[in-house]
């Protein structure tokens, strides 16, 4: 129940906030330039160019995807930065909601806009090969991203700066998503403990069980650290 | 010597967040990259992630630390402290150019491009960084919290930003050259491609120009706007 009063108050923060309605709706933004490349530079590229990007459009996707979840990632990473220094989420964390409530309260809040912009994304794209099931876990795997992306900043920034650094850093890992591309094995090897890797996997095979195991495996670990570590060291 | 000892602050700062730590990663993620590409793609590409990222990382940064230094009363310290107001943002515009300069030329050096012009990337870069940083502490202006800074810059990149496709050449495009970001590009692309004495000159003054008005305006922004809060 008082996640639910939290939930609504916080919708209520987000509409109130006309900066913060922008900023949560960045990621159509993003989806729409990434259509209108599709629609634009692609046929250009194949004419002009010779080039055909039709055999990538796996990894544009998985890109979308990874910078949509990312950006909800580090918006509230941000947040939950600004409300330490505020007080606000020692205050919350007293209230029967708790520490591990209020963490929850606000990754839920961007996961859960993670998965519908996921799902906004692969509809766009018109993604042929992916299943409905592989559809569904893409956005599950997005929200964990999110999540993870959040925790991340929050926890392992100790003020803003810090946390644009780790921001700036944490994009990087959206590589891991294109290091089949390279062909370096050391690269390959490493990018199997980041899942950017397996999300783009998943979108290029969507029927092996190894891979989607792996990719929950892999998502799951990172969370239940990055959650261990914020419990622990806020206790 | 009051701004020699703000830089060192700033660079000892700087080194403490990481900055120079994740310049360092992401130089070699660019270097993955470019070490894949062709050589007519990488004489595009190079250009423009130098332009891109190291150049325009100072508007990324400057707003968390200001922020933060407003947070913790450093600003107050400011106002009371024989240090500038011109000082002190000079300091972190050079701090943030130096991450900039030591970003570019690494990724130039390591990409074994083979024509380039040291001396102009390297007047390109601190043109270019010292714009964006400058741009930053005045967007800053009336902002509370990173998120708040970080969708404000949005309009101001794209405002910059898109001008810049200018360069691929259209009917009356070399009118764009007038917008900072694109003649800082040309004179970037310069660096890489050539570029005549002349219009060396001429956009080396203009840029220069534009960072003295810029810095001109920050400073007036910054003590009406960040520090006593009109």
């Amino acid at each position: 129940m008082i996640q639910i009063t939290l939930f609504k108050n916080d919708l209520k923060q987000i509409v109130r906030d006309p900066i913060m309605t922008l900023l949560l709706l960045a990621p159509l933004l993003l989806i729409v330039v990434f259509e209108l490349l599709e629609f634009f530079l692609v046929p250009y590229l194949a004419a002009e160019v010779g080039f055909d990007m039709t055999p990538w459009f796996s990894y544009v996707l998985a890109f979308v995807l990874l910078m949509n979840s990312g950006m909800l990632g580090i918006v509230t990473g941000f947040m939950m930065l600004d409300e330490r220094d505020g007080n606000i989420s020692q205050l919350l964390e007293v209230t029967p909601l708790g520490r591990i409530g209020y963490l929850a309260n606000r990754l839920i809040f961007a996961s859960t806009l993670s998965i519908i912009y996921a799902l906004i994304g692969i509809a766009v794209f018109k993604w042929p090969n992916l299943p409905f099931f592989s559809i569904i876990l893409l956005s599950v795997l997005s929200a964990f991203y999110t999540a993870i992306i959040g925790l991340l900043i929050f926890s392992g920034a100790e003020d803003k700066v810090k946390g644009l650094t780790f921001a700036k850093g944490l994009n990087t890992l959206v590589l891991f998503a294109f290091t089949d591309l390279f062909a370096l094995p050391w690269l390959t090897f490493l990018s199997w403990v980041f899942p950017p890797y397996w999300l783009s996997l998943i979108i290029k095979t969507p029927q092996s069980l190894l891979v989607i195991t792996l990719a929950i495996i892999v998502h799951m670990i990172w969370l239940g650290v990055l959650i261990f570590r914020y419990s622990k060291r806020e206790a | 010597m009051r701004l020699l000892h703000a830089v060192l602050a700033d660079i000892r700062f700087q080194l403490k967040h990481g900055f120079y730590l994740v310049y360092a990663i992401i130089t070699v993620m660019y270097l993955i990259i470019l070490s894949f590409l062709a050589e007519n793609i990488l004489s595009v590409a190079l250009p423009l992630i130098v332009f891109s990222d190291p150049s325009v990382l100072g508007l990324f940064f400057i707003g968390g630390i200001i922020l933060m230094e407003k947070g913790q009363g450093v600003l107050m310290v400011l106002v009371v402290s024989p240090l500038r107001t011109s000082e002190y943002i000079l300091s972190k515009v050079l701090s943030l150019t130096i991450v900039s300069v030591l970003a570019a030329l690494a990724i130039t050096w390591f990409s074994n491009y083979p024509t380039v012009n040291w001396w102009l990337l390297l007047v390109a870069t601190i043109l270019t960084s010292g714009i964006f940083t400058l741009l930053g502490i005045m967007i800053n202006a009336g902002c509370n919290t990173v998120n708040q800074y970080m969708l404000r810059t949005i309009p101001y990149m794209l405002l910059f930003i898109l001008p810049c496709f200018a360069l691929l050449g259209f009917p009356y495009s070399e009118f764009f050259v007038i917008i900072p970001s694109v003649a800082a590009l040309k004179l970037m692309l310069g660096a890489y491609h050539g570029i005549s004495g002349f219009e060396t000159a001429a956009l080396v003054i203009y840029l220069f120009a534009i960072n003295y008005i810029l810095l001109k305006l920050a400073v007036t922004t910054f003590e009406k706007r960040i520090v006593y809060q009109d």
